[in-house]
């Protein structure tokens, strides 16, 4: 429980950081909203602007403002988007599922994936499949993103017309039942799937590995080889539950990684989610829309860290909750 | 004396480096690429920036890769395109590496409050996601710039090396010649400067190699996301002009393969050449991983 307690209270210590850090970032990089979006047209008035500014509580000292940003980030507010003339919220929640959608299934399909064949290959280390699948994955983990989406889309939906160009859902159709309307997802949502899971693969075989490879240099494995433990049991049992403990440490990083794929791909593929977003609202100059998509984007992968945390203490007795 | 310890230690390193085989391929693939970067003017047949003949044209043996839409060289495009995509990575990098040396030394050899708030700090910018805080920074600082890119890339990527950084002081500020030192009355500037940076530096030129890796992969994503500097057209940049600007179509309703391809390709193989480098590096410093 105290662990539960003490991660959580870390989590939002780290939030609170990145909020401030926002608010004087913001201010020190000079010009407040108004400057910046009313004073360029020189038919408003001083005065107004200056009304303007006093409704808004731009006129007040910079702690009171910090405290007002404060308040109203907590309470998710985080202004209008300038694009689509509607609370910044409402936008992002609106997308946030694609996004999560597309981030969990790879989350869990790239764990399971890059867990067996990382475990393949260290039992087959020193093979020829070992050389040429880490030297493969090597070259996967190296390659951009929105490029490996690129690829595959000019392979899979020009060349080979087999899935859809962009978007989540077919347009216009209207789905009978949630399956449908599942099946019509997933298809659209093969290639840019496709491009998230090949890079996370490619990462975490050669992590999973390593680390296997590791594990299978101590005694113990020596002990349960002379044993006579059967082949197959080392490998899953013995070696690779050790092997995971590494793995696990680098989720801390992994969320945020997954939301830079997210973002590329979505843009790549033209989906819903909030990775689009964010670079529609630097084509849309949207900073207030640019700054609430990063706060509840930030407060996702927060929450995917902790939930990860826990999941790994619950994992490993070793760590106490 | 420390000159002659210093050409005694490189002469080993390169005998243990001729031998690995994949660094040697990194080695020669960088190098290729920085060749192209230094001599870009004599090796591009065409101004990059000037239009020199009809958009989306095929590769041919006038244009070995097409043109792009506005009827630029796409050849040309990309051999200007390495000297930005490599200048912006290693420029970062070396910011990067200065400024987690700094906070993984002042942290480690420090200790106490000063280390635990520092690593806190690091774990923030750690778990966020980088890409949208990279644009954000952007946003306010300058959205289309060749030096805020740099910086902002450096500013936010310096967590990895200030980590290790860190760790390995901890553990030469405990050895022995240390202590003699500081029994012999040695202040900590002496300390730092004459023992504990010493001793890291050739960790932080293996991480210096990752890092350019990771930054030129930051900096070909921002690229393609419409943040980069027109004036200087890298790799990314080439891509996101293609995805913005009709590459998808342009090619009688099929996409233009030759616009698309070649630049993340050039990403691919830059990237995976520096981790060959790095890790051949890493295999040399650190023994321990030699054996295996």
């Amino acid at each position: 429980m105290a662990y539960i307690m003490k991660r959580t209270a870390s989590r939002l210590i780290t939030f609170a950081v990145v909020i401030s850090l926002l608010f004087f970032l913001a201010r020190s990089a000079g010009a407040d909203p108004f400057e910046r979006y009313l004073s360029e047209d020189p038919r408003i008035p001083l005065e107004q602007i200056e009304r303007l500014r006093a409704r808004f509580g731009l006129d007040k000292p910079l702690h009171l403002q910090y405290f007002d940003f404060l308040w109203n980030t907590l309470n998710g507010e985080f202004g209008y988007s300038l694009y689509y003339k509607r609370p910044v919220f409402d936008v992002v929640m609106e997308r946030l599922p694609y996004t999560l959608f597309l981030m969990g299934i790879s989350v869990v399909l790239s764990t399971i994936v890059s867990f067996v064949i990382g475990v393949y290959f260290a039992y087959k280390r020193g093979t020829k499949i070992d050389t040429w699948g880490t030297n493969i994955c090597m070259f996967v983990r190296s390659t951009p993103h929105f490029w490996l989406g690129m690829i595959l889309l000019i392979v899979f939906a020009y060349y080979i017309p087999i899935f859809p160009l962009f978007g989540a859902l077919t347009p216009g159709v209207q789905h009978e039942n949630w399956f449908e309307f599942l099946k019509d997802l997933l298809f659209h949502y093969t290639l840019p799937l496709t491009t998230l899971l090949v890079r996370q693969i490619g990462m975490y075989v050669l992590y999973m590995r390593n680390s296997t490879v590791e594990v299978l240099g101590e005694d113990y494995m020596v002990t349960a080889k002379a044993k006579g433990v059967p082949k197959m049991s080392i490998m899953f049992k013995h070696a690779a539950r050790n092997a995971m403990l590494p793995m696990v440490t680098v989720t801390a990083m992994r969320f945020g990684f997954m939301v830079n794929g997210a973002i590329l791909t979505e843009t790549v593929f033209s989906l819903p989610g909030t990775g689009r977003l964010i670079y529609q609202s630097i084509m849309n100059d949207d900073f207030f829309l640019l700054q609430g998509a990063f706060f509840i984007i930030s407060i996702t992968v927060l929450v995917a860290n902790l939930v990860a945390d826990l999941l790994c203490a619950w994992l490993d007795p070793r760590i106490k909750i | 004396m420390q000159y002659n310890q210093f050409i005694k230690g490189a002469r080993t390193f390169a005998s243990i480096y001729r031998r690995n085989k994949s660094g040697l391929l990194g080695l020669a693939l960088l190098l290729f690429f920085v060749f192209t970067a230094i001599f870009a003017p004599f090796l591009a047949p065409y101004d990059p920036y000037k239009r020199v003949d009809r958009p989306i044209l095929p590769p041919s043996s006038k244009y070995i890769l097409g043109t792009n839409d506005i009827g630029q060289d796409i050849f040309s495009e990309m051999i200007y395109g390495t000297r930005v995509s490599l200048s912006i990575g290693f420029m970062a990098a070396f910011f990067t590496v200065t400024i987690g040396t700094l906070i993984g030394v002042v942290a480690g050899f420090m200790g106490g409050t000063i280390d635990e708030i520092l690593m806190r700090f690091t774990d923030v910018i750690m778990i966020l996601p980088s890409i949208p805080l990279l644009i954000l920074l952007m946003a306010l600082f300058g959205k289309q710039s060749f030096m805020i890119m740099i910086l902002a890339i450096s500013i936010l990527g310096w967590t990895g090396t200030a980590r290790l950084v860190r760790s390995s002081t901890l553990s030469i500020k405990e050895r022995i010649y240390v202590e003699a030192a500081k029994a012999i009355g040695a202040g900590d500037r002496h300390i730092i400067t004459k023992h504990i940076l010493p001793n890291v530096s050739p960790l932080i030129i293996a991480t210096m190699i990752y890092q350019v890796a990771g930054a030129m992969m930051s900096e070909a994503s921002l690229a393609f996301l419409g943040l980069g500097d027109p004036s200087h057209k890298s790799w990314g940049m080439i891509l996101h002009y293609a995805q913005t600007s009709g590459g998808w179509y342009a090619n009688m309703g099929y996409p233009a393969w030759w616009w698309i391809i070649p630049p993340g390709l050039c990403v691919a193989l830059t990237v995976t050449s520096l981790v060959l480098i790095g890790q051949t590096m890493e295999e040399i410093i650190n023994p321990r991983l030699r054996r295996r």
